[in-house]
């Protein structure tokens, strides 16, 4: 499988044309995603936020080539997705998106070391190259004294910037991170997003970030809001984020009303 | 991915849970042990039977009188004497026979000082030394001088020459046999049962014409009892007992139609039966072996299906992170083959253990060959791949989202 260079795609990393998704059980069809249309640029930093139900989590899976959309194209880094089999698929995700999950998901049996140079050693690279590009991606996340440690010994925060590490070792140009604080505290959290936030800034790596806290939204630049399976919002974070604002005060203003004619 | 790692984590994934594994390893190691052992056991009966063919000497065949139906009546074998010393002669003269040794013996009783015994005295010819492999511990064997002087000369089986000397040397001395006196000329060093005698360190050997005069009444002066025949190999032996039977029946000038006046005895049949119960022995060795190795191997896909069960979120992860389907399917079915791999080794270090404790009691020696241990290996391997394929053929088909879920 042949990977454009960046400049043969230009800057365009995602491009997402009338993506739809439906789900079928017993020949019974529920469609979840309507029609998505969403262009991401390298650099960017974007946050994407729904209420359960919304679509959410299916066009995460879509983004990160974990599933393939019903109709519509999906085109990441010049590669059309659609078109792939498994393990092609398999491929795409090792070398072009590093994941970032609530649950952390690291390999309990293995050192926080082995974890983080899986991505390396399912590329193909040998064990040792592997395991000091490891090395050497922990110290970056501040964790190079854990190395030999099994993920159960660290702390929540810790093993999610093992994750991040991991997401990171095989340099891949997009990160996928699924509500990254979920399972974190406020402090913790605030950490986590620092890193994230300077890992754009500095590096200037592509984030879309999967989210239900505007806290956490609030640290990316641009903002998609979804609602029932199609793009609400699609603009600056801290516009986005006014907005939402103001259709919870509409909805609680609703929600008053109607409790006031009830009662 | 390369197949070091792969061993790594087969190796991790057995040592996360140790007590399963080891049960699940149980039945390949009982089945490959078996099979070991079937080999080893085959082998070592074999090796049984020729060492003690050869304790007897080898390619030998017995030819003694037979009778033939007498107006009704069959009397009893040996009691007419057909076989002569020149029947003997010539047999010995046939180009398909190494040696033929003519026979007689009876029960005597064995004197020396006040010590006495009872046991089998052998009168015959120094060609029985050479065709039944007997070896002197001391002294000579009978000699052609011997048996045409009919010398008072015995050679004594090595517990008899125990018996009756202690630590006296028994060379030079006289022992009375029947009350007559015999000088001991040899000490045999062959142990064991021979065909004729029954333990062979306990026989007293003598010149057949001594015998014949001192201590066995013939019908006639020249009969024997039997001759002992030795082919020239294994291959010869059948044409060679085709050879004796028509010389014997010239002979005799028996009729074309007329039965035999004597019978040959085949040693070779004995070590045929010999070879049925070793292969019957492999078979239900064979057989447990080949049972425990389905049951076991049915055990190991049973745990690895749970085990793709158990490990569907890893398997998600690992997929998510780049394993393609064909990466899960190898980590999988490696990890199958090491157990079965590791229970085979496993069960050839018990097997070999069982047999070095077996030739350890010193009545049969068993060994583990290289050839047991390279089938073994090659089986354990091969029910690994067929019992492991189908978890993980299915561990690789699993939906990495699905997967992700699954908690």
């Amino acid at each position: 499988m042949e990977f454009p260079t960046t400049s043969s795609v230009g800057n365009v990393l995602v491009q997402l044309t009338d993506v739809r998704k439906s789900y079928f059980s017993n020949r019974v069809e529920t469609p979840v995603l309507h029609g998505i249309n969403l262009t991401m640029q390298r650099g960017d930093f974007m946050a994407i936020m729904g209420q359960s139900g919304s679509g959410k989590s299916t066009l995460m899976n879509v983004l990160g080539c974990l599933d393939t959309p019903t109709s519509g194209t999906y085109s990441l880094a010049g590669q059309n997705v659609g078109s792939l089999s498994r393990a092609e698929l398999a491929v795409l995700r090792n070398r072009t998106i590093g994941f970032v999950f609530q649950s952390f998901n690291l390999l309990k049996r293995m050192s926080i070391l082995d974890n983080v140079a899986l991505p390396l050693i399912y590329a193909g690279v040998a064990r040792k190259t592997a395991r000091e590009r490891a090395r050497a991606q922990l110290d970056k996340v501040g964790l190079g004294e854990y190395a030999s440690r099994q993920p159960n010994q660290l702390s929540g925060g810790q093993q999610q910037r093992v994750a991040i590490a991991r997401a990171l070792v095989a340099d891949p140009p997009l990160i996928l991170a699924d509500e990254p604080t979920g399972n974190l505290d406020t402090r913790t959290s605030a950490d986590i997003m620092a890193v994230f936030t300077e890992l754009n800034r500095e590096r200037g790596q592509s984030i879309i970030l999967v989210t239900h806290e505007p806290d956490i939204a609030a640290f990316a630049k641009r903002l998609v809001r979804l609602k029932d399976g199609l793009v609400l919002y699609d603009g600056p974070a801290r516009e986005g984020l006014r907005q939402m604002q103001q259709d919870d005060a509409k909805d609680r203003a609703m929600q008053d009303a109607a409790s006031e004619v009830n009662a | 991915m390369k197949f070091t790692q792969l061993l790594a984590e087969s190796a991790g994934a057995m040592l996360a849970n140790p007590l399963r594994t080891m049960l699940t390893m149980l039945g390949i190691i009982i089945g490959i042990a078996s099979v070991v052992l079937m080999l080893a056991v085959g082998d070592g009966i074999r090796a049984f039977i020729n060492k003690e063919l050869a304790m007897l000497g080898s390619n030998l065949v017995l030819v003694q009188s037979d009778t033939r139906k007498n107006a009704g009546l069959r009397p009893r074998t040996g009691s007419v004497q057909t076989i002569t010393l020149d029947d003997a002669e010539a047999l010995n003269r046939l180009p398909s026979v190494a040696g033929a040794a003519p026979m007689l013996t009876t029960f005597s009783q064995i004197s020396y000082g006040n010590d006495n015994n009872n046991t089998q005295v052998q009168g015959t010819t120094p060609i029985a030394f050479k065709i039944r492999n007997l070896r002197m511990a001391k002294g000579n064997p009978i000699t052609e001088v011997d048996v045409a002087s009919a010398s008072r000369v015995a050679v004594l089986g090595k517990k008899t020459a125990e018996q009756l000397f202690y630590k006296t040397d028994p060379i030079g001395q006289t022992i009375r046999i029947d009350n007559q006196s015999f000088q001991v000329t040899g000490v045999l060093d062959n142990e064991g049962q021979s065909f004729d005698a029954g333990d062979i360190g306990e026989i007293v050997m003598v010149p057949i014409s001594t015998a014949r005069v001192t201590l066995i009444r013939t019908a006639s002066p020249r009969t024997v009892q039997y001759v002992v025949v030795q082919a020239k190999n294994a291959e010869g032996l059948n044409d060679m007992v085709q050879d004796v039977k028509e010389l014997l029946r010239d002979r005799h000038r028996i009729r074309a139609d007329d039965a035999d006046d004597f019978r040959v005895v085949n040693f070779g049949e004995f070590a045929k039966s010999g070879e049925a119960i070793a292969t019957g022995l492999s078979v239900a060795l064979g057989f447990i072996g080949a049972i425990s190795l389905v049951v076991g191997g049915i055990g190991i896909m049973n745990i690895m299906l749970v085990s793709v069960t158990e490990r569907t979120r890893e398997i998600g992860i690992r997929m998510a992170i780049g394993a393609r389907p064909s990466d899960v399917l190898w980590q999988f079915l490696i990890e199958a083959v090491a157990i079965c791999v590791v229970s085979g080794i496993i069960g050839i270090a018990l097997s070999a253990a069982l047999a070095a404790a077996v030739t350890a009691t010193g009545k049969f020696d068993m060994s583990v060959g290289f050839k047991a241990i390279a089938i073994a290996t090659l089986f354990s391997c091969a029910i690994g791949v067929f019992f492991g394929f189908y978890p993980a053929r299915r561990a690789s088909k699993l939906q990495p989202v699905e997967c992700l879920r699954y908690e």
